[in-house]
């Protein structure tokens, strides 16, 4: 089963995404910051590594951008979805040579969200 | 020079009308004296000799006069050239300062808000610079404390959008959940749904466009154009926008010229005026109306229209149509959904384009909107990324 780590400060964003992917049949992990999705990696996951990241652009500790980046710099290539409550990328202050494989807004488009999540694991089940 | 030589001519004239008195005395006094038998051969000579003294007297004053006039002309020569020299000196002392704030002047009016003058010279001139330096700190001062004004401003909405859209985001998030199991909700709950869900759809795009608004004002609002063809996007939008018009028998056709030239624009801008022009028209229209999209080249543009059969629009409010928050009156009292900002960003997306919009409407006939966009060949700015101008 595909596993999905969702990191977002809003615990009803995360109760309706975690909602709406397991009704699409994924496992679905949660985080409350960025430093929270670092963390999975440096101490090690009991439950296993997620198969791909969707991120707040904006979240307090430890922001999407900055917890992505650090992971790339470690060697991770897991694929990652940036969710950010502004309208593009440039607002979020994402640097262009971040490795990240697409920009969502808020609010959420699910049928897109799905069909982008599908994309980017169908290679890894 | 001149005041002297008149002093002496004065004083030259007065000596030489004593001489001649003192000369007509003497030869009096001789003169009575030989009157009076008493005057010998030496008083007949005194008479002789102050005829002479008076006729050389008479010689030498206009002689001295003569120099005098002469002394008075090359003192008032000199005098004049001295003034001349003064007052041009004057001149080319102010004219250096004056210049120099004529040009500050006009690099302030042009926006230079660091123009200032050297404040140096003449003490009026001198006046004048350090009036006009205050002046321009002043203006300074206003200015950027409304630069800081729009940023705070721009902030504002940036950080009021990104607050408003996470709560959006679970109301719209989890009414979609209960549509996801609409079966097992009652009719009711259906409709008190769907409800919420436009309402939602309406917030987002109001803070869409107001997000677009503030960019825009920011001078941040950004394209990156490159050679698009019109008939697909054409298409695209005409079949978002099918299921809309169709929901109220509106006829929704186009009429694409074959061989349209690529225009120079980034294609998701290009659909987002097409569909506010589009969606007015269906709003705006009643059932039954009909809707056509036209584009052709003009004077080599490409020129897309919409047309409606539609209620039409005053004259009076058509001057005002692509201001802000303006709406036609339908806007206020009917069904009508849009936010009052469509043509007001669709305006400032056709011109970052480099192309131009405009409407035309004749009361109970119908209106067309029409945006020009030139063709990829000779735009400006080819393939570099645009941004609105800074706004002034």
């Amino acid at each position: 089963m595909v596993r999905v780590l969702i990191a977002d400060d809003s615990e009803t964003i995360l109760l309706l995404m975690r909602t709406r992917l397991e009704m699409a049949g994924y496992e679905v992990d949660t985080a409350a910051d960025g430093q929270e999705v670092v963390e999975r990696w440096q101490h090690g996951d009991p439950a296993g590594l997620p198969d791909i990241l969707l991120l707040d652009a904006m979240m307090p500790r430890k922001s999407g951008i900055d917890a992505l980046r650090e992971l790339r710099e470690m060697g991770v290539e897991t694929p990652a979805l940036i969710v950010s409550a502004h309208q593009d990328a440039t607002d979020a202050n994402a640097p262009g040579e971040l490795e990240v494989s697409g920009y969502l807004n808020k609010p959420i488009d699910f049928e897109r969200l799905l069909d982008r999540i599908a994309e980017l694991t169908t290679d890894r089940v | 020079m001149a005041v002297i030589g008149v002093g002496r001519f004065i004083q030259q004239r007065q000596d030489f009308e004593d001489a001649i008195a003192r000369s007509y005395q003497v030869e009096m006094q001789a003169r009575e004296r030989l009157a009076a038998g008493e005057g010998s051969q030496l008083t007949r000579a005194t008479v002789a000799r102050e005829a002479k003294r008076r006729s050389d007297l008479r010689d030498e004053i206009s002689s001295d006069t003569r120099d005098t006039a002469l002394l008075v002309a090359a003192g008032l020569i000199a005098g004049l050239t001295g003034a001349l020299l003064l007052f041009s000196g004057l001149i080319s002392s102010m004219r250096r300062p004056l210049e120099e704030l004529v040009d500050a002047a006009g690099r302030l009016a042009a926006g230079d808000r660091g123009a200032r003058v050297e404040v140096g010279g003449l003490s009026e001139t001198a006046t004048l610079g350090a009036a006009f330096n205050e002046m321009a700190d002043e203006l300074e001062r206003e200015a950027s404390q409304r630069d800081q004004l729009d940023r705070l401003k721009d902030e504002f909405v940036l950080t009021a959008s990104h607050e408003l859209r996470s709560p959006l985001t679970s109301v719209q998030g989890f009414a979609e959940l209960l549509m996801l199991d609409r079966d097992s909700l009652t009719p009711k709950q259906a409709e008190t749904v769907e409800i919420i869900l436009d309402n939602c759809r309406h917030l987002v795009r109001l803070l869409n466009d107001l997000l677009d608004l503030a960019r825009s004002d920011a001078g941040r609002l950004a394209i990156t154009p490159q050679p698009t063809e019109v008939a697909p996007l054409i298409e695209d939008v005409v079949r978002t926008m099918r299921a809309q018009t169709e929901g109220m028998n509106q006829q929704l056709t186009r009429e694409i010229e074959p061989d349209l030239p690529l225009i120079h624009a980034e294609g998701d801008r290009i659909r987002q005026i097409l569909v506010n022009l589009l969606t007015n028209a269906h709003e705006y229209s009643p059932e039954g109306a009909s809707i056509e999209v036209t584009a052709r080249v003009v004077d080599a543009e490409v020129e897309i229209s919409v047309t409606d059969n539609g209620p039409g629009i005053p004259e009076n409010q058509l001057q005002h149509i692509f201001e802000r928050f303006v709406r036609g009156d339908a806007g206020l009292t009917q069904r009508v959904g849009g936010t009052g900002l469509g043509l007001a960003i669709s305006k400032s997306l056709v011109e970052l384009h480099g192309g131009t919009i405009a409407a035309e409407s004749t009361p109970g006939i119908g209106s067309t909107f029409s945006i020009r966009l030139p063709a990829a060949g000779q735009a400006p700015g080819t393939d570099s990324d645009r941004t609105t101008a800074e706004a002034s």
